[in-house]
């Protein structure tokens, strides 16, 4: 038994020492890796007990900023990290830029938000909510301190969003660290996907990307992957090619009308079967007016507009039906 | 040229002797992750009390290969378990410590939370778990399952509490009627067959009986039978009016559990683990939500804190990423009215 209790002691000491080590070299104050880090594993429940303070000190915070995020079909998670509303998911979450999805809060509250850039090889994407707002957020962990081994916890709206549940909260450890990939068992599943992987000081380390069948095999994107491209993403880049998000590709786009010249513009004469402008709601007899911003008179207009745009792009058609002008938001089917 | 050979084949050998090191250091090696083995061995405290405390269920003779676990609840052998894991078993037997129980009875059952109580025939005295006096859990805080079993020792498994305790209702109906009904259009509410020891049979519907209404509503196809069913609860009581003959007659039926569970969603089947989930794995009113990764044959078990106290009962792997445990004060309720029965 005597021994057991040096053990701590001794771990202790050995912490403290690689903390002012740590300490010298960098000069800027940032939280410290805690303790239980530098221990192989928990040898005491007093070990146990201080994992356990460190997650529940930090949980009520990092709960408030994680979100679900409404794509229509299915869901994804993201995490707000400003006051204003920028919000980190996973690029097969968003899937493009410019997109408007829905983002929900804890209590239930419906944010419009719209997608930003994203990196398409490694699943890093930003997102903004368009409402204005005092948003509840975290910290990034810029330092890019989590290693191998460290303690970490996952939230997320596991299988969609879920009031009464509220996010879900997994520990573990992360097994591996490899450039553009944090693995961890935290485990994770279908409606994580975007949610936020947090040290035990409750800053953000990344972002829940993918899994496999074992239940030990749950893939992040790193926060530096983030770090690097954040101007990129930022200013609504498309970055990589893929396999998480496809580029989209001009010219591919397809609305599904006929239209005829008249004296006041351009008359739809026939919407397509299950074309993308009979889903928006666009019917025989209205009569163009714009798309997005850009008046539209002449067949030869509207086809040279469609070609800057791609599939599952979505553009806004005025219309002028019944003598009254509507906007119709149309998501592009492909040719 | 030899020299170079030479050299050549001594790198190569440090490499390959060196590539098990490199490895070790890139991925965090199985026994320290967070259900390593290593890991474990901080939950010796817990360990102890799931050895005498919990119990090991067989419900195949003699070749023991463990179904589910139970909770001892009383010094006189009374044991909670999952039901619908031993229900119509014959021969259930059980361990707890090292010690095998061959003489085990089943008290009684609550369909409605999927509780069974056992009680092993013996005059030993047998050590309870204690119950905590909290009746809330909070989020983060770590919690101990029965993980795997040996002849000599349980083992744990460890997560964390991981959202809010709340009612986990029923994707589809869990419950059954107990009866078949026709085929054809025109004979739809006919019963064509009613289930032996089914709530139908006890409460006396008879085959030929035409349904004419459930739960107040009148039926016309049925579809509407289902839809009556919809929120309830096995041990729930159903009105039902049938025609016999020229009679309308009223009965109440005792609803029974499905045997089968909800149907695995694409997200379930997509992510690994489907095999290992519970098949009652919804309907009911109230559970703590952990991340202990069990399988089902794993739950059944208490629910332990680090003070080891059972603050639960594990009673259904839920997904890949969910397990689902009866809070300690509707255990108690459970137990103590399953006793007085």
């Amino acid at each position: 038994m005597l021994h057991k209790k040096y053990i701590p002691q001794i771990n202790a000491i050995f912490a403290a020492v690689l903390l002012l080590a740590v300490g010298c070299l960098c000069t800027v104050a940032y939280s410290e890796v805690p303790t239980f880090n530098y221990q192989k594993v928990p040898k005491t429940t007093q070990d146990l007990i201080a994992i356990q303070d460190a997650l529940v000190e930090n949980l009520e915070r990092v709960r408030k900023a994680t979100v679900s995020i409404s794509l229509g079909e299915g869901f994804g998670s993201g995490v707000i990290v400003s006051a204003d509303g920028l919000v980190l998911t996973a690029a097969h979450v968003t899937a493009a830029v410019g997109k408007e999805l829905t983002v929900i809060l804890n209590d239930g509250t419906r944010l419009q938000a719209i997608s930003m850039g994203l990196v398409s090889n490694t699943d890093a994407a930003m997102m903004r909510i368009t409402e204005s707002g005092d948003y509840p957020y975290v910290e990034i962990n810029k330092n890019n301190d989590y290693r191998l081994s460290h303690w970490v916890m996952a939230l997320g709206h596991s299988g969609g969003f879920d009031e009464e549940r509220g996010p879900v909260v997994r520990l573990g450890r992360i097994l591996k660290d490899s450039e553009t990939t944090l693995h961890t068992d935290c485990k994770v599943i279908g409606g994580d996907s975007g949610g936020p992987l947090f040290d035990l000081n409750g800053e953000l380390i990344g972002i829940h990307s993918r899994v496999s069948k074992s239940m030990e095999q749950n893939m992040h994107v790193p926060m530096r992957e983030y770090i690097k491209n954040w101007k990129s993403m930022k200013e609504d880049e498309f970055l990589g090619d893929g396999p998480f998000a496809k580029r989209p590709v001009k010219g591919t786009g397809f609305l599904g009308v006929s239209t005829t010249e008249i004296d006041d513009g351009l008359l739809i004469k026939k919407v397509g079967k299950n074309s993308a402008a009979e889903k928006a709601g666009l019917k025989t007899g209205d009569l163009i007016c714009k798309v997005n911003d850009r008046k539209i008179t002449l067949k030869a207009e509207l086809k040279d507009e469609l070609k800057q745009m791609a599939a599952d792009q979505t553009i806004t058609i005025t219309i002028l039906r019944n003598k009254q002008l509507e906007k119709f938001k149309v998501k592009l089917g492909s040719k | 040229m030899t020299h170079v050979s030479k050299l050549m084949h001594l790198i190569a050998a440090s490499l390959i002797a060196c590539a098990p090191l490199i490895s070790a250091q890139t991925s965090l090696h199985a026994d320290e992750r967070i259900n390593g083995k290593l890991v474990w061995q901080a939950f010796e405290p817990q360990r102890l009390i799931l050895q005498e405390s919990s119990a090991v269920i067989y419900t195949d003779g003699r070749s023991r290969i463990r179904k589910v676990y139970g909770i001892v609840v009383s010094r006189e052998g009374h044991i909670v378990t999952k039901a619908s894991e031993i229900v119509g078993k014959k021969n259930i037997t059980l361990r707890i410590g090292k010690n095998v129980y061959e003489n085990v009875e089943i008290v009684g059952c609550d369909h409605k939370w999927d509780v069974a109580l056992l009680k092993v025939v013996s005059n030993e005295h047998f050590t309870p778990v204690d119950f905590t006096e909290a009746s809330e859990v909070a989020q983060g805080y770590w919690v101990v399952s029965n993980g795997s079993a040996s002849r000599s020792q349980r083992r744990v498994r460890v997560g964390i509490i991981s959202a809010e305790t709340r009612e986990i209702r029923s994707t589809v109906s869990s419950v059954i009627l107990g009866v078949q009904l026709g085929s054809e259009k025109k004979d739809q509410l006919q019963i064509k067959q009613v289930s032996k020891e089914s709530g139908a049979e006890k409460a006396g519907l008879k085959v030929g009986d035409v349904l004419f209404s459930a739960g107040g509503i009148k039926l016309t196809e049925r579809s509407g039978l289902v839809k009556a069913m919809i929120g309830m609860y096995p041990g729930d009581l159903l009105s039902v009016e049938v025609m016999r003959g020229d009679k309308k007659i009223s009965f109440e039926v005792e609803l029974m559990p499905r045997t089968s569970g909800p149907k695995l969603t694409r997200n379930e089947q997509m992510s690994g683990g489907a095999l290992s989930l519970s098949k009652r794995r919804d309907g009911f009113p109230r559970v703590i939500h952990h991340d202990t990764p069990l399988t089902k044959e794993s739950v059944g078990g208490p629910l332990l804190n680090l003070e080891g106290k059972c603050i639960g009962m594990n009673i259904a792997r839920a997904s890949r990423v969910a397990t689902y445990a009866i809070p300690v004060r509707e255990l108690r309720e459970i137990v103590a009215d399953l006793r007085a029965e």
